[in-house]
């Protein structure tokens, strides 16, 4: 019977590994080969030692791209961050409609990320119904893509609106497991609903919280469709992410292994900034 | 072994089979009696595809020829991608048309394709389609790899109907003559003339800065030798020009995001290529019918300038077990006006040739499209870009410098300076 279980077990753990082998170790030897090598896409690749790591180095692009993340995430992370806690508060005041109001906001989460940008690149426009209605009642044209110190508020704000529903819910959930006596009590002390939910609310959801925040940096370095699509990059690259360089540097410009080395820099620098976020903010909560 | 047991066996060697099976389809020998098809993609748009029906289904009546099977190029975000994507994998046609000159310069440089003037009869078919002034801005390090199939002249489409209301009956040629158009619609309570910059993308600065570059500097190449040239007196003079529309707020740099500006009226010209002349067709017919052809502009107004012809072609691979097969073929291609002609009536793009206008196999269909006929003037001075292996490194630099002109009002001479700097910089490595 033993024999039995482990052979099934294998078995079923065999397509598990069978998939990560060649979807994920695979891929990721194959990156490393490629960083310390030239390639073309056609014949073998050459072996280069550190010549790639210095190009990209030198690569002005690329540490704007780099830079570019950091200004998203300075947008972002607040807006993002209010936003879902805001929609989670309102989800959980809510009586009637909860899943279908939550669902409307996931919404956004799955829907293909060349339609929305393409719609989003129409509605906010110079001519679009946006700065038409803003034209109309304010007499204002923001220049929502086409100013390079507003374009990345833009990508972070149609960002925001993909992940609001995602992040939201998350929230919610580590909302609905405070216990009520702690707000009892909290109502007891004269405690006022500021201090409350700084005081109770925030600190018990520090486990949402960090997951939500981890989320958001993983987001930032890795957004490509909405500058790609809606502002490609620009204007003065203002907009260009990391993924933006690597594809055009691998596709357009034909040097994946540019792009290879590239993707390492920028794996290492998001698991770096995730790991320093979580040091610095995660906390063990136990209720006792 | 029971039947669970067998049935999760039988379902893992499946699925394994299907993930160690995605290989490259071997190439299967020929037979001696059955020749092997020519493989062939072109381009994934109907009208073209259209003309290679036609062109396969007569050269395939003919069995002493070596037949040919087309497909479009595959999806993939550019058709250089996907020929890219097949190179890597070893599931590259024959021959393909849809190259340009930038990307076949890539493919010579990793040694993908052939040199077409090595091949038998070369010199009498160029001479015969009328090619010998077209071809020098083909080379790529000495080769002649590309035919090119068709020359598409950028040239500024100018709504007639507005330019009447503001009392000009025809075309403006000069930068002055565009100034004072733009104050008079000013004064109008309108504010914008013209469709300045064709987009945000590298690419775009084929259909703004360089045509006019072309134009104003009489043809020069903007890189000649690994070293950027339009750092001169043309180039300031053009980017002067683009600066001076934007800071008068005579154009708008996000007219590509929203409708088409010069069908809507919100600009009275914009550059386009003879590809729109079917969509206008379709989509604006009655103001198709108002829309005058004008050339590029210069600041004094040269007669029939220079401009920039989006030119692609055709390309044998050096892999190809069929290079003579396939060379025959493009041979019989190119050969015959007739062919020509009916490129130029599926797809009303003007074929390669310099002949267009004297030809008289082409008289009809030029007396029936006038507004074909004017773009395909142009043919004899739309330059391709130039050959390098990084255009799109040069054409980001150009737009950088574009938007430095635009949004920090960066001086001209300093930001063409600069961006030259970078230019001879990446080329050098």
């Amino acid at each position: 019977m033993a024999g039995y279980d482990s052979r099934t077990g294998g078995l079923l753990a065999s397509s598990w590994i069978g998939y990560s082998l060649l979807f994920w170790f695979y891929p990721l030897a194959w990156l490393m080969v490629l960083s310390v090598t030239q390639w073309q896409f056609i014949g073998t690749p050459k072996f280069t030692g550190l010549h790639n790591i210095i190009g990209v180095m030198q690569d002005k692009l690329f540490w704007k791209s780099m830079l570019n993340v950091i200004r998203f995430l300075l947008y972002y992370v607040p807006i993002v961050f209010f936003a879902s806690l805001i929609f989670a508060a309102g989800l959980k005041r809510i009586k009637y409609g909860k899943s279908f109001i939550a669902l409307s906001f996931l919404l956004a989460n799955i829907s293909s990320g060349v339609a929305y940008s393409i719609v989003f690149s129409k509605l906010f426009s110079e001519f679009g119904p946006v700065n038409h209605f803003l034209q109309q009642w304010l007499r204002v044209s923001v220049p929502w893509f086409t100013n390079p110190d507003c374009a990345m508020l833009s990508i972070a704000l149609i960002v925001t609106w993909k992940f609001v529903g995602y992040y939201g819910l998350i929230l919610y959930s580590g909302m609905q497991a405070i216990p009520g006596d702690i707000y009892s009590a909290a109502l007891l002390d004269k405690t006022g609903r500021f201090r409350q939910g700084w005081a109770i609310t925030l600190p018990m959801m520090n486990p949402q919280i960090v997951m939500v925040m981890v989320l958001a940096i993983t987001v930032a370095f890795s957004i490509f469709t909405e500058p790609y699509l809606i502002t490609g990059g620009g204007p003065l690259d203002s907009t260009t992410s990391p993924m933006v360089v690597m594809y055009e540097m691998a596709f357009q410009k034909m040097k994946p292994a540019w792009a290879a080395t590239m993707s390492i820099i920028v794996a290492a620098s998001s698991f770096l900034a995730i790991w320093l976020f979580r040091k610095l903010f995660e906390k063990n909560i136990e209720i006792v | 072994m029971n039947v669970a047991t067998l049935a999760k066996w039988t379902a893992s060697a499946i699925l394994s089979l299907c993930i160690t099976g995605c290989g490259p389809d071997e190439k299967s020998a020929a037979s001696d009696n059955v020749k092997t098809p020519i493989k062939m993609w072109v381009a994934p748009n109907e009208n073209e595809e259209a003309f290679w029906n036609n062109m396969v289904k007569e050269w395939n009546k003919d069995p002493s020829h070596t037949p040919v099977e087309f497909t479009a190029i595959p999806a993939a975000s550019s058709s250089e991608e996907a020929i890219m994507n097949a190179l890597a994998s070893g599931t590259e046609p024959d021959l393909s048309s849809n190259v340009f000159i930038g990307f076949a310069s890539q493919l010579v440089d990793v040694g993908q394709i052939e040199d077409l003037s090595k091949m038998p009869g070369y010199d009498a078919l160029i001479k015969n389609r009328h090619m010998e002034t077209l071809l020098p801005a083909w080379q790529v390090q000495g080769q002649q790899n590309v035919l090119p199939l068709y020359v598409n002249p950028v040239v500024w489409w100018w709504r007639g109907d507005l330019l009447q209301q503001y009392g000009v009956d025809h075309v403006p040629t000069t930068y002055d003559e565009l100034y004072s158009l733009a104050e008079k619609r000013t004064a109008d309570n309108k504010s914008y003339v013209i469709q300045m910059t064709a987009g945000k993308n590298w690419w775009e600065r084929w259909f703004d800065l360089i045509p006019l570059y072309y134009a104003q500097s009489g043809g020069k190449s903007y890189l000649i030798d690994n070293k950027a040239q339009f750092n001169d007196e043309a180039g300031v003079a053009v980017l002067n020009f683009m600066g001076k529309v934007f800071s008068h707020n005579w154009s708008s740099y996000d007219f590509t995001s929203a409708d088409d500006p010069l069908a809507t009226g919100q600009v009275l010209a914009s550059a386009r290529g003879p590809w729109d002349i079917a969509r206008y067709r379709k989509q604006y017919p009655e103001i198709l019918k108002d829309i005058k052809i004008g050339p590029m502009l210069t600041q004094q107004g040269t007669v029939h300038p220079h401009t920039f012809g989006d030119s692609k072609g055709l390309v044998i691979f050096s892999t190809s077990k069929h290079k003579a097969e396939s060379w025959a073929f493009m041979q019989w291609v190119f050969s015959k006006a007739e062919h020509d002609l009916t490129w130029l009536e599926t797809t009303g793009m003007p074929p390669a040739r310099s002949d267009l206008l004297s030809n008289p196999i082409f008289v009809d269909y030029f007396a029936k499209n006038p507004l074909e006929k004017e773009i395909a003037s142009y043919v004899d001075v739309a330059l391709p870009p130039v050959a390098t292996t990084q255009t799109t490194e040069i054409q980001r630099s150009m737009t950088q410098m574009l938007e430095q002109v635009i949004f920090k009002h960066t001086d001209s001479t300093q930001a063409l300076n600069q961006s030259a700097t970078e230019i001879d910089g990446l080329l050098k490595k």
